[in-house]
C-alpha cells in the first residue's frame, strides 16, 4: 500500500503542504489541516511534517493521482510510495546528500540537472538511473 | 473558525500616544483600484502622512500591509512596512516570512501605527484582541534575544513576530525591522520609525481562514503560476540554479566580468580566489545546514541557515547568504574569509543593521582612512585598510554602530550624512542615492540599474525592478508583447550597456513589480515570462477576490502605485536633481574593463525616456494633469497645488 513518507531534513517549513490541504475540503485556506502539520520547532532550527493521512486526497489538483501535498512540495520532503519503493528511495537520498552538499537542500529527484558520482564517467538521472 | 471571503480590506489603527485602538474598513473598489499590500500603503500614506512630517514624530505612521493574497499559496506571506523616511522620501520595503497570513487570518490586512509611546511598549493581535503591552523587558535585547523573550511569554508557538533590534532603537540609519530570526525588511527607514515609536515588537496570531472567490479557477491559475516558477518547468535558466544554490553563485561570474564592486567600487573585478573562497558551493559545503522558506514559496531553497563548524567563530549560527553579502562584507571592504564575513552578517541580523549600509559605510571609511581623511583618532585606533583591517575590532564594531558608541556612532549615520561631517571631499567616496548606501548591483555595465538607483523613491532597492539581470527574450515575441500593451525590443532594451529603451524597460518592469508585490507576492518569483507577461498574475488575482477587471487596468493599477510614490516625494520637494547615481558612477569608468561612466549626458537620455513614458514633467517630474487624470488620481491635484506644486 503506498503512503506518504517524510525526509525531516528537507522540510523548508513553508507550509504549502498544510495550506493546500486545508482548503481541499471546503475551498478555505485555513492553514490548519487534520491530515498534515508542519510543526515548527521554536528558533526556526527544524520544521517537521507530522502526517496523518493515507495518501487519498479529498479531492487532488493532479490528475495522476498523486496527493496534492506530495505534488506541491518544493524540495522533496514528501514522496508518495509503496513500503519497498520508499525504502530504495531513501537510500538514493542519503547516497546523494553524500555526493553532492545541494542535496542537503532539494531531493535528487525534484532537481532538474542530472548528476555524476565520483568516479562515474557518465551521468546520473534525478531518480538515480545511470543516463 | 471564521471564514473571510470578502473584497472588502480593513485596516487596524493603533495609537501609541493614547492607546486607542480601532478597526476601519477601507472602501470595496480600493481592491479595484490599488490591490492591496504596497498600492493601499501608498495611498493611505499619502492621504494621511502630510508634507513636512517629522519622520521621528508622532504623525509619521508606520504601515504593515499584507493584501488580498496573503494567506492564499501565492501571497508568499509578504508584508509591504511603509512609512516617511527621515531622509524625507517615502519608504516602503517588502519583507518575507509568515507575519502577513497570520494577520489576516487574524481578521485584519494593514495595521497602521500612530503616535508615539510614553515607554516601550509591543503590540499583541489575536483576531478580536489587541493588547498594548509593556516591552520595558525587551528594550535593548537584539532581534534573536527579543524572539526567544517573546516566545517564553506568548503560548501558542504559532504566533508571528515583527521586531526591532537595538539599531532601530537607537535610530540608526537604515535600521531594518526583522522576524522569523532572519527575514528582515523596510531598510529605506522603516526601523528608525518603529524604534522612535518606542514600538519594540508586534505578536500576532489569528485562527480564521481564507476562502478565495472562486476555489476552482484559482487552482487552474495556480497551476499555470507554479509551472513558470517552478525549477523543473521554468524556462528561466537562472531558476534552479538561484533558487537552489543562491544569489552568491554569481560572485566569480561577477569578478570576471566586471561587476563585482571592489574596493569601494574603486575597481569591479576582485581576486578570483577570493571570490571562491566566499562562493555559494563553500558556502553550501561548510556552513549550510537547513534551507529555510517564506510562507508557502514554491522555491525549494531560497534561504538558508548555517552554522560556523571550525575555528575562531565555531558554533556562530545566523540564516540566509544573499547576493549583497558577498560584496558587503566581501569584496567591497575585500574580506576574502567566508566565516568571518557570515559573523559580521549574522550580527546585522542580531542588531537589526542593514548591511548594505553597514558595508557601504564601511566601505567609505576604508577609502577616507587610506586617502588620509580619517585617522587612527577618528576610528577608535583601528587600522582600517582594504583587506588589512582588524578582525576583532571589526566584529565589535557591528556592535559599536548599533549602540552608536565610539567611532560606530559616526558610521551609524550613513555614509552620506557622515561625510558631511568629515568634508573634505569625502562625499566622492560615498555610494548613496537620496541618503540611501546602494545595493549591490553594479550600474556602469548595466545601465537599466543605474536608471533605476536613480529614480527610485525609496532609494536603491533592487526589487523595484528585479531582476537586474536580462531574462532571455527568446520567450516572448514582439507580438506578443504588443498584445499585452508592452512596446518593447527586447533584444535592444536587454543589451546592458546600449542606453536605449532603458527608459520603456525601466518603466514596465517598475509597474510589474509593483503589481507583484500589491497582490502581494515576492519579486523574486519573477521568473520565465512572469515578469512580462502578467496574465498569470491577473487570473490568480481574478479568482481569489472576485474583482470583475480587465488585463489593462490590472497593468493601470501597477501605474498607479509607481504614481503615488513620485507624488508622495514631489510633495516633499524632491525633483530631477535627485535623481542621480552616486558620484563615482558618474565620474569614473570602470577600470580594465571599458565600461564608460554614468555621465550626466547619458544618465539625462535615459532620464527623459523615463519621465516621457511615464507622463511626467521632464524637469519637476510632476504626473501630468493628464496622466493624473488618466489613472484615476485627479483628487491630488488640488492637494500637490495646496502646497505649491505646479501641475501641467
Amino acid at each position: 500500500m503506498k503512503r506518504i513518507y517524510v525526509i525531516e531534513d528537507l522540510c523548508s517549513g513553508c507550509r504549502l503542504c498544510e495550506t493546500f490541504c486545508s482548503s481541499l475540503p471546503h475551498g478555505v485556506f485555513s492553514g490548519q489541516s487534520e491530515r498534515i502539520h508542519v510543526m515548527k520547532v521554536p528558533g526556526e532550527e527544524k520544521d517537521v511534517p507530522m502526517v496523518h493521512c493515507d495518501g487519498k486526497c479529498i479531492r487532488s489538483i493532479f490528475d495522476d493521482g498523486r496527493p496534492t501535498c506530495v505534488g506541491l512540495c518544493p524540495t522533496g520532503a514528501l514522496y508518495f510510495a509503496e513500503q519497498e519503493r520508499a525504502i530504495q528511495v531513501r537510500r538514493e537520498y542519503e547516497a546523494a546528500r553524500k555526493e553532492h552538499s545541494i542535496f542537503k537542500f532539494i531531493a535528487p529527484w525534484k532537481w532538474p540537472f542530472p548528476w555524476r558520482r565520483p568516479g562515474e564517467k557518465k551521468a546520473r538521472s534525478p531518480m538515480g538511473e545511470v543516463v | 473558525m471564521k471564514t473571510r471571503s470578502d473584497r472588502e480590506q480593513r485596516v487596524l489603527r493603533v495609537n501609541l500616544s493614547d492607546g486607542k485602538v480601532s478597526m476601519e474598513r477601507l472602501p470595496e473598489e480600493w481592491t479595484h483600484i490599488y490591490l492591496g499590500s504596497r498600492g493601499v500603503n501608498a495611498r493611505l500614506l499619502y492621504d494621511e502622512v502630510k508634507r513636512g512630517t517629522d519622520p521621528y514624530g508622532p504623525d509619521n505612521i508606520l504601515y504593515f500591509g499584507t493584501g488580498p493574497m496573503d494567506g492564499m499559496p501565492v501571497g508568499m506571506g509578504r508584508l509591504s512596512i511603509a512609512c516617511k523616511s527621515p531622509r524625507g522620501t517615502v519608504a516602503e520595503g517588502s519583507a518575507g516570512g509568515f507575519f502577513g497570513p497570520e494577520l489576516r487570518r487574524a481578521g485584519y490586512d494593514y495595521v497602521a501605527i500612530s503616535g508615539k509611546a510614553e515607554k516601550p511598549v509591543y503590540l499583541f493581535i489575536q483576531d478580536e484582541q489587541v493588547e498594548i503591552r509593556d516591552a520595558g523587558h525587551l528594550w535593548g535585547l537584539t532581534t534573536y534575544e527579543t524572539d526567544v523573550a517573546l516566545r517564553g511569554e506568548i503560548p501558542d508557538p504559532d504566533t508571528q513576530l515583527r521586531y526591532i533590534g537595538p539599531a532601530a532603537e537607537n535610530l540608526v540609519h537604515a535600521a531594518v525591522i526583522m522576524g522569523n530570526l532572519n527575514s528582515c525588511g523596510g531598510r529605506a527607514g522603516c526601523g528608525e520609525v518603529m524604534g522612535s515609536k518606542n514600538l519594540k515588537a508586534i505578536a500576532v496570531r489569528g485562527y480564521g481562514g481564507i476562502k478565495p472567490f472562486d476555489y476552482d479557477s484559482f487552482v487552474e491559475a495556480y497551476k499555470v503560476f507554479r509551472q513558470r516558477v517552478d525549477i523543473r518547468t521554468s524556462r528561466d535558466m537562472w531558476s534552479p540554479v538561484w533558487t537552489t544554490y543562491g544569489a552568491p553563485v554569481l560572485s566569480r561570474l561577477f569578478t570576471d566580468i566586471g561587476n563585482l564592486m571592489t574596493c569601494n567600487a574603486s575597481v569591479m573585478s576582485w581576486d578570483y580566489e577570493k571570490a571562491t573562497e566566499i562562493s555559494c558551493e563553500r558556502f553550501l559545503d561548510n556552513y549550510a545546514y537547513k534551507s529555510k522558506s517564506c510562507y508557502c514559496c514554491p522555491l525549494p531553497s531560497c534561504q538558508k541557515l548555517y552554522s560556523i563548524p571550525s575555528g575562531k567563530y565555531r558554533g556562530f549560527k545566523g540564516g540566509n547568504y544573499w547576493a549583497g553579502q558577498p560584496i558587503t562584507f566581501g569584496s567591497i571592504i575585500d574580506n576574502g574569509r567566508l566565516d568571518l564575513l557570515l559573523v559580521l552578517s549574522g550580527l546585522c541580523n542580531q542588531y537589526g543593521l542593514d548591511v548594505f549600509h553597514v558595508g557601504f559605510t564601511l566601505s567609505w571609511a576604508m577609502e577616507c582612512f587610506e586617502k588620509g581623511l580619517l585617522s587612527k583618532g577618528d576610528t577608535d585606533g583601528m587600522e582600517l585598510r582594504f583587506g588589512a583591517f582588524d578582525e576583532d575590532a571589526m566584529v565589535e564594531l557591528m556592535g559599536k554602530i548599533a549602540r552608536k558608541e565610539g567611532f560606530g556612532e559616526l558610521l551609524a549615520l550613513g555614509c552620506t550624512e557622515a561625510s558631511k561631517i568629515i568634508g573634505k571631499g569625502s562625499e566622492k567616496y560615498c555610494l548613496s542615492v537620496k541618503g540611501q548606501e546602494l545595493e549591490a548591483i553594479a550600474e556602469r555595465n548595466l545601465l537599466m540599474v543605474a536608471l533605476g538607483v536613480a529614480v527610485s523613491e525609496v532609494g536603491p532597492d533592487h526589487t523595484r525592478w528585479y531582476p537586474p539581470y536580462p531574462c532571455n527574450p527568446n520567450l516572448i515575441s514582439k507580438e506578443e508583447l504588443l498584445d499585452l500593451g508592452v512596446d518593447l525590443d527586447l533584444r535592444l532594451a536587454f543589451d546592458t550597456r546600449n542606453p536605449e529603451q532603458k527608459g520603456k524597460l525601466l518603466r514596465w518592469f517598475t509597474i510589474s513589480r509593483a503589481i507583484v508585490e500589491s497582490l502581494p507576492s515576492c519579486v523574486f518569483l519573477v521568473r520565465d515570462t512572469l515578469g512580462l507577461d502578467m496574465r498569470p498574475w491577473w487570473y490568480l488575482f481574478r479568482a481569489a477576490t472576485g474583482v470583475d477587471m480587465d488585463y489593462g487596468e490590472f497593468v493601470m493599477a501597477g501605474e498607479r502605485l509607481m504614481n503615488l510614490d513620485r507624488l508622495f516625494n514631489v510633495r516633499e520637494g524632491f525633483a530631477r536633481k535627485d535623481d542621480r547615481v552616486p558620484y563615482r558612477m558618474s565620474h569614473e569608468d570602470v577600470p580594465n574593463f571599458g565600461y564608460k561612466k554614468v555621465d550626466d549626458a547619458l544618465l539625462n537620455g535615459m532620464l527623459d525616456e523615463y519621465y516621457a513614458a511615464n507622463g511626467w514633467d521632464l524637469n519637476t517630474t510632476v504626473p501630468t494633469r493628464k496622466k493624473l487624470a488618466e489613472l484615476g488620481l485627479e483628487d491630488i491635484v488640488d492637494d500637490l497645488e495646496v502646497n505649491g506644486i505646479e501641475v501641467g
